[in-house]
């Protein structure tokens, strides 16, 4: 089971590029057909400095992390089969445009347990991650709850 | 999964006062090929979202969708309403899991508006809800908006 020894542990910096390819197989995969979402010209035409992105467009980095999703659990060293992700938040500080390159690093940075409503406990595990981009500005940031069921 | 037929995609902060709803959107129902195109899309290939012998052996009655899926489409609908440069922050609590052939429906209204430091600020809550009534999402977001 997951302890406090993690807090603080820095899981692998990852840079990723927010191309066209990726920003419109998203935007379909969300059901939005508007190609404001990937093309420069409609995004232009739509009164768009650059091509924008959606609030989630920081999943992206998911591709760029060894072992995606899992990976990112097997680095703090939990079960996959017993977590749940219970939340995420972002808070947006500087537009995430086309032709951006983000770094992203992540943190643990709280373990709590608590007992779960149909018994046995739960280990919540906070991870922060931050998103910089080319210009070295902190541009998005993000919290994830995870929650590691006991079996 | 339908589409969301276009509308235009605010640019500039827009006006909204509190009670104000944000209109609301049907989707689905959710296929398995949506979540595998959320897949490719997304990479996150966690077996429980598209390998149906996986999600069996794990005790589920088959794959159900990533919740940073309906999180994903409602922050697409979240920006369309508000505009996507004017979002300061979304919040996503996953209440409940989505299973093929649901029908989502998405809601939304403004809790309160306030000044911060001049600027316009409206917080939000929002929900995604499936054709049982259950919320699979809870959440909320804090938008610049005009007066």
């Amino acid at each position: 089971m997951i302890d406090a020894s993690i807090i603080g542990q820095e899981i692998a910096e990852v840079t990723f590029p927010i191309d066209r390819s990726k920003l419109a197989e998203l935007a379909r995969a969300y059901g939005e057909t508007d190609p404001v979402w990937h093309d420069p010209r409609a995004a232009r035409a739509a009164g768009f400095d650059a091509v924008p992105t959606p609030p989630t467009v920081t999943v992206l980095a998911d591709h760029w992390r060894s072992g995606g999703v899992a990976g990112l659990v097997e680095a703090i060293g939990a079960d996959l089969s017993r977590i749940l992700h219970g939340e995420a938040e972002w808070e947006y500080l500087v537009p995430v445009r086309l032709g951006d390159t983000l770094t992203s690093r992540q943190m643990v940075a709280a373990v709590s347990r608590r007992e779960g409503k149909r018994g046995g406990t739960m280990t919540m595990i906070k991870i922060d991650t931050e998103f910089t981009n080319q210009r070295g500005e902190l541009a998005v940031r993000r919290t994830d709850t995870l929650i590691e069921r006991e079996i | 999964m339908t589409a969301f037929t276009t509308t235009h995609l605010p640019t500039a902060p827009v006006a909204l006062a509190e009670g104000d709803e944000m209109p609301t959107t049907t989707v689905g129902p959710m296929t398995r090929t949506d979540f595998v195109r959320y897949a490719g899309a997304s990479g996150d290939f966690h077996p429980l979202h598209h390998d149906e012998v996986y999600a069996r052996e794990a005790g589920l009655r088959g794959v159900f969708g990533m919740g940073l899926l309906h999180a994903g489409i409602l922050g697409a609908h979240l920006a369309r309403w508000v505009g996507p440069d004017n979002i300061r922050r979304f919040a996503v609590r996953f209440t409940g899991q989505v299973w093929p052939g649901d029908e989502l429906t998405l809601t939304g209204h403004v809790e309160r508006v306030e000044d911060i430091d001049g600027v316009r600020m409206a917080h939000l809550m929002l929900a995604v809800t499936r054709q049982t009534g259950e919320p699979a999402i809870t959440a909320s977001a804090t938008a610049q908006v005009a007066g």
